[in-house]
């Protein structure tokens, strides 16, 4: 828009250089959290689970819905995931009446998807296959380790954080802290 | 074809005036042919194995099992439900958020834009274009020819300098999607299409429900502050909604009376 053709070159430079100034001054504005000097004090940490932690699947009684997040209906059934902890089995066979079955405890669980007797859900970076054909006592017929990469970063840009170290765990969150001393990981 | 017979002479004009309406019944045909393909892939969809909601990383046609991940597309054969076998990866650039199986394509919603696939060879789907958009959290339904995103800006999804959107997108050409509409939005997260209806879960401000009677303009009828949403599903002029409150059913008719079927509250 800004350039316009103009019968004077002087005009025309005049934009050239104009337009080249807004453009700079976003290319540093974007850029300048990559500049050292931001570092405010704060990163992020990663949260890991144990393989235990992560491999401990339970199957409990119906529960109250905590933090609803994704659906997924595979008829009868209506599947409410509840954000990072599992996923609540319904008959809604009737929707004025929809009755809770069961709550399978998944850590860090946000997906759902099911076809006949069985249910997929992700459980951090790994795939579980339960056999619902009894909905109010599935049991895990497979787990598929690192079905689901993730990367070694937060999901934030410009961001100083911790770096992964894979020994400690599977990292399911991470969490803004204050810290000490700027980490060596920045992205 | 007018512009062709309008730089001839008079007489040669005259000649190609049953070439045009040959022309014409040929492009009818054509065109009824190609809508009942779209209705019989259509109804083949139809029977599906089940039904997630717009924000959905898993997603199943047929045997197929779908998993996007932050970077990459996963494929599972599922035909021993019991026994996923992968088929295939692709890889993706990062941010991707969302898989959205419509036809015989996935819509696959991502921080900067959406990918479409093929899918006619279900175990191996190929990439056919990308629509590209501004930074920001993006789910995305398809009815018809039309693909309706919403772009919620976001601190998770980089800044909070743009404000959140409703886009629609013409994919009757799907290697050459292209914006035809745009418009503001609170905090969009799900949606959901059925018909003239067009659903957006807007956060803690509550369910918006749009009339698509054009699909390319979509109109704000309603705005339920009442049913905080995050992800729904809409089926069979069913909605199922879920949000802070907990989860809601409800049946609606065509003129947006909404008729709460059941609850289960957060507790």
């Amino acid at each position: 828009m800004c350039l316009t053709i103009k019968p004077f070159a002087m005009r025309q430079i005049l934009y050239i250089f104009i337009s080249a100034v807004v453009i700079s001054s976003c290319i540093s504005s974007d850029s300048e959290p990559f500049n050292e000097r931001n570092f405010d004090g704060t990163a992020y940490r990663p949260i890991y689970v144990t393989e235990s932690e992560l491999n401990n699947i339970r199957i409990s009684p119906p529960s109250e819905l905590k933090d609803p997040g994704k659906i997924y209906i595979s008829d009868p059934y209506l599947f409410i995931n509840d954000r990072g902890t599992g996923v609540h089995i319904i008959d809604n066979t009737d929707p004025k009446n929809p009755v809770k079955l069961s709550f399978v405890s998944i850590i860090s669980n946000y997906d759902i998807a099911a076809k006949g007797n069985w249910l997929y859900a992700d459980n951090a970076t790994d795939m579980l296959v339960f056999d619902i054909s009894d909905p109010k006592m599935p049991k895990l017929a497979k787990r598929i380790v690192n079905a689901i990469p993730v990367n070694n970063f937060p999901p934030f840009q410009s961001v100083f954080f911790e770096c992964v170290d894979e020994k400690k765990g599977t990292v399911i969150n991470w969490e803004k802290v204050v810290v000490d001393k700027k980490p060596k990981c920045f992205r | 074809m007018f512009s062709v017979a309008v730089r001839q002479n008079h007489c040669t004009m005259k000649k190609l005036i049953p070439i045009f309406f040959i022309c014409l019944a040929i492009a009818g045909m054509v065109i009824l042919i190609s809508s009942c393909d779209k209705n019989s892939s259509e109804s083949a969809v139809s029977p599906q194995s089940g039904q997630g909601g717009s924000m959905a990383r898993f997603a199943i046609t047929g045997n197929t099992l779908y998993i996007v991940s932050k970077k990459s597309l996963e494929v599972y054969n599922i035909t021993d439900g019991a026994d996923p076998v992968k088929t295939t990866s692709k890889n993706m650039d990062i941010g991707i958020e969302t898989i959205f199986p419509y036809q015989n394509y996935l819509f696959i919603g991502a921080n900067d834009g959406m990918y479409i696939y093929n899918n006619n060879s279900p175990q191996n789907p190929a990439l056919i274009s990308k629509y590209t958009h501004i930074q920001s959290c993006d789910p995305v339904v398809v009815q018809g020819n039309y693909a309706y995103v919403t772009l919620r800006s976001s601190t998770f999804c980089r800044g909070n300098a743009t404000p959140s959107s409703l886009d629609v997108v013409d994919i009757s050409n799907p290697s050459q999607p292209s914006l035809v509409h745009t418009q503001s939005m609170e905090s969009p997260y799900g949606l959901g299409v059925q018909n003239n209806r067009l659903f957006i879960c807007e956060g803690d401000k509550g369910l918006k429900i749009m009339d698509i009677t054009n699909p390319k303009l979509p109109v704000e009828k309603q705005l339920l502050h009442d049913i905080p949403s995050y992800d729904v599903i809409v089926r069979n002029n069913r909605l199922i909604v879920t949000g802070s409150k907990g989860l809601f059913q409800y049946q609606f008719d065509e003129q947006n009376k909404m008729e709460l079927l059941s609850k289960i509250p957060v507790l």
